[in-house]
């Protein structure tokens, strides 16, 4: 792993809400909504493609005062890399070790909490105000098999509502 | 917690969306309102997010045709958009007043353009009863824009640029929100007035909010069988709130039978 390089985090077509230390983040694209715990939320605000992945780990360690090695960062990106948060495609080399080995060595090291990015379900409720009688509509996903002429998932199609027929 | 995350994050990508339709509207030179939706749910407090299915965004009789014909662009085919001509039914002042009386707010670096309070308190209240009172919980709607009208909110304007009936409904919502939600009207000129509560409507919204089936659009309904049935079954005979403001009715007449008669036969277009 070059720990030189310098990752760059995605802006476009992403909507972003900071709530208290979590980042939530809504991909227009997939239409997928996601949540990075106060780890992986500093290290994404640090992929500026200015600043290298060791002084990434160093920007962390002064912004929340626990000791990381570049391990920690790396495993972050390569998280944000899988859900397409990144805008450059840099791979982690865990020298042999699969990333779950990597997440309890580095669990085991650490006090402060693994970068985690978790998917956010729209809310149970919310199905049932969007049933449209001929599929069950979805929020938080894309449309594909919904009839154009379903006024329900026609109307929000790409907002919030997605058809799962 | 989820449910918060996901209301937040929601709520974010509705006010993407409401900056975006106006940054697209604007560049063809149509300035449209909003209504409804994000201009209501700012007067919320910051930890009660209000939520919001489409952008209500109304139009000028002039404007209305190529906004509409515009709809289908690919930029914003994909946002759930209700597009208004003017507000019909929703108010009798008319729009270019509205229009001029209307603010321009700031969401983040757009500023999108709402109306002012007076007004659209008052079109709140007449959308409200439209609904037939189903929906308690919107009474808090009308709750956060009177707790968080601005300290020169002209009661005046809200309620005397309508007619005397009209002005009626608008005072028994905002009772209503005062009964069933704890308002505070005091220093209010309707302190007293929003106490008169007619005894019909109470026994109405009440029974309204023990239903458990809500009304949806006919089209919608349309999908399944058993729910048109459910939907068409629950339009007979028409509420009784709703049918007086489509009758531009009365509040305090004896009875609600002739408005309801109305209502069915103009809504069956005869």
């Amino acid at each position: 792993m070059n720990n030189s390089e310098k990752p760059v985090a995605r802006k476009n077509s992403l909507v972003v809400q900071e709530l208290n230390n979590e980042v939530l983040v809504y991909d227009l694209e997939t239409n997928k909504a996601h949540c990075l715990n106060e780890s992986a939320a500093i290290v994404w605000k640090h992929c500026d493609g200015k600043t290298t992945i060791s002084d990434i780990a160093k920007q962390f360690i002064n912004k929340s005062g626990n000791k990381v090695d570049d391990d920690f960062i790396w495993l972050a990106i390569d998280q944000l890399n899988d859900l397409n948060l990144m805008e450059s495609g840099l791979k982690p080399d865990f020298k042999g070790q699969s990333r779950r080995e990597v997440i309890k060595k580095i669990g085991l090291a650490s006090i402060i909490a693994l970068p985690i990015i978790s998917s956010l379900v729209a809310p149970q409720s919310a199905y049932a105000n969007v049933s449209c009688g001929i599929a069950t509509c979805v929020v938080g996903t894309m449309p594909s098999g919904c009839p154009a002429a379903c006024p329900t998932c026609a109307g929000a199609n790409g907002a919030t509502v997605v058809c799962t027929v | 917690m989820s449910v918060d995350k996901w209301n937040a994050i929601k709520f974010s990508l509705d006010c993407f969306y409401i900056k975006k339709v106006f940054d697209f509207f604007r560049n063809f030179e149509i300035e449209p309102v909003l209504i409804k939706g994000y201009s209501i749910a700012r007067y919320y407090p910051q930890n009660k997010i209000r939520n919001f299915l489409d952008i209500d965004l109304v139009f000028s009789d002039k404007d209305f045709p190529r906004a509409k014909s515009l709809s289908k662009s690919l930029e914003i085919d994909d946002i759930l958009i209700d597009y208004h001509l003017e507000l019909r039914h929703l108010d009798t002042v008319p729009w270019a007043n509205l229009f001029a009386k209307s603010e321009i707010i700031k969401l983040d670096d757009t500023e999108i353009r709402v109306l002012c309070p007076e007004d659209h308190l008052r079109v709140i209240c007449v959308h409200w009863l439209t609904d037939g009172g189903e929906y308690r919980e919107k009474l808090w709607d009308i709750y956060y824009i009177i707790e968080n009208r601005p300290a020169d909110f002209d009661w005046d304007r809200c309620l005397n640029s309508v007619s005397k009936r009209r002005r009626r409904w608008i005072v028994c919502t905002i009772g209503l929100t005062q009964k069933y939600l704890g308002l505070d009207l005091s220093n209010t000129p309707i302190e007293e007035e929003a106490k008169d509560l007619p005894r019909w409507l109470i026994k109405k919204v009440e029974s309204e909010w023990q239903k458990e089936l809500r009304l949806e659009p006919l089209i919608i309904a349309s999908y399944n069988y058993k729910s048109l049935i459910q939907q068409l079954w629950k339009r007979f005979p028409p509420n009784a709130i709703t049918a007086t403001i489509d009758c531009e009715g009365d509040f305090d007449a004896r009875t609600r039978i002739f408005y309801q008669i109305r209502d069915m036969f103009k809504r069956l277009k005869f």
